[in-house]
C-alpha cells in the first residue's frame, strides 16, 4: 500500500481490504474528490457518478456521499458494471460513503 | 443470430408523465453505465417526442397531483421531463418516433423535438434483437 499522502479514512470491518491497514485499523488511501449526492435519489446519484468519474484521471479515488437506500445496490451495481474498483464503503447512519477507484 | 450487444431497448407506447420518465429514468441510469440505449415511442408514446407533447400529464385523476410529483421529483434531483430527455441525449440516449404511428396521427418530421430520429419496426426490431434488455413501458 502507498503511503498516505492525504485524508486519511477507516476501512469498513467487512472489507475485503482489510489486510491492508495500519497499526491502529485504518486503511492509508488518498481521496481525490468528493461527490456530495445527498438528497438525491435514484438514478440521480448513479448519473452524477459517471459524469464524475469521467472528469477523472485513472488511478484516482473518489469519495461518493449519499443517502439514498438504493445507492446502497446501485453503486456496487454500476461499479461491477463499469469496470471500476469499489475499494471501501462505509455507513454513518443514513449516511453511505463509498469510495471508488477509478478504472 | 447476430451477438448480443451491451445496449438496451425500450418500446413506450403511452403518453402519460409516468410513462415517460420511466424510459428517461431507466435510460439515463443504462447509459451512465455505458450501455448503448434506444428509446422507441410508438402510438401514444409519439406524442412525448413531439414539440407539443413534451408536457405530459399523469393518467385519469392523477392528473391533478402532476405538479406535485414535478415538485417532490425536483426536491431529489430528478429534473422536469424537457430536463431530463436534453440530459439523456446529452449522455448519448437515442429517441425514435415510430414512422406509423406519425402517419397515423398525422405527426410531421418537422413536429418531433430536435434529435429524434425516424425508425420503422423491423429497423427497431433488428436493433432490439442484438440488444442484452429489451424493456416495453404501457
Amino acid at each position: 500500500m502507498a503511503k498516505a499522502r492525504g485524508n486519511v479514512y477507516l476501512c469498513p470491518r467487512e472489507s475485503a481490504l482489510r489486510g491492508i491497514v495500519n497499526t491502529v485499523g485504518e486503511i492509508l488511501l488518498q481521496k481525490d474528490a468528493t461527490l456530495d449526492a445527498k438528497g438525491l435519489m435514484c438514478p440521480m446519484p448513479i448519473v452524477h457518478l459517471a459524469k464524475k468519474i469521467k472528469e477523472m484521471k485513472s488511478g484516482q479515488v473518489l469519495e461518493l456521499l449519499a443517502d439514498d437506500v438504493g445507492a446502497k445496490e446501485d453503486v456496487p451495481a454500476w461499479c461491477s458494471r463499469t469496470g471500476n474498483q469499489l475499494v471501501g464503503t462505509e455507513t454513518e447512519g443514513k449516511l453511505l460513503k463509498f469510495y471508488i477507484k477509478v478504472k | 443470430m447476430a451477438d448480443k450487444q451491451d445496449r438496451m431497448c425500450m418500446v413506450v407506447s403511452e403518453g402519460s408523465f409516468d410513462k415517460a420518465m420511466m424510459p428517461l429514468i431507466m435510460g439515463t441510469t443504462a447509459a451512465a453505465t455505458g450501455t448503448d440505449v434506444h428509446v422507441f415511442y410508438t402510438f401514444f408514446g409519439t406524442k412525448l417526442v413531439t414539440k407539443k407533447g413534451s408536457k405530459p400529464k399523469l393518467p385519469g385523476m392523477w392528473r391533478l397531483f402532476t405538479g406535485m410529483f414535478i415538485k417532490r421529483m425536483k426536491a431529489v434531483g430528478i429534473g422536469s421531463y424537457a430536463e431530463m430527455l436534453r440530459q439523456a441525449q446529452d449522455m448519448g440516449v437515442s429517441f425514435y418516433a415510430c414512422t406509423t404511428t406519425m402517419g397515423l396521427m398525422g405527426v410531421k418530421e418537422s413536429d418531433l423535438l430536435p434529435g429524434v430520429k425516424i425508425l420503422g419496426a423491423a429497423a427497431f426490431l433488428k436493433l432490439a434483437a442484438e440488444s442484452q434488455t429489451t424493456l416495453f413501458i404501457g
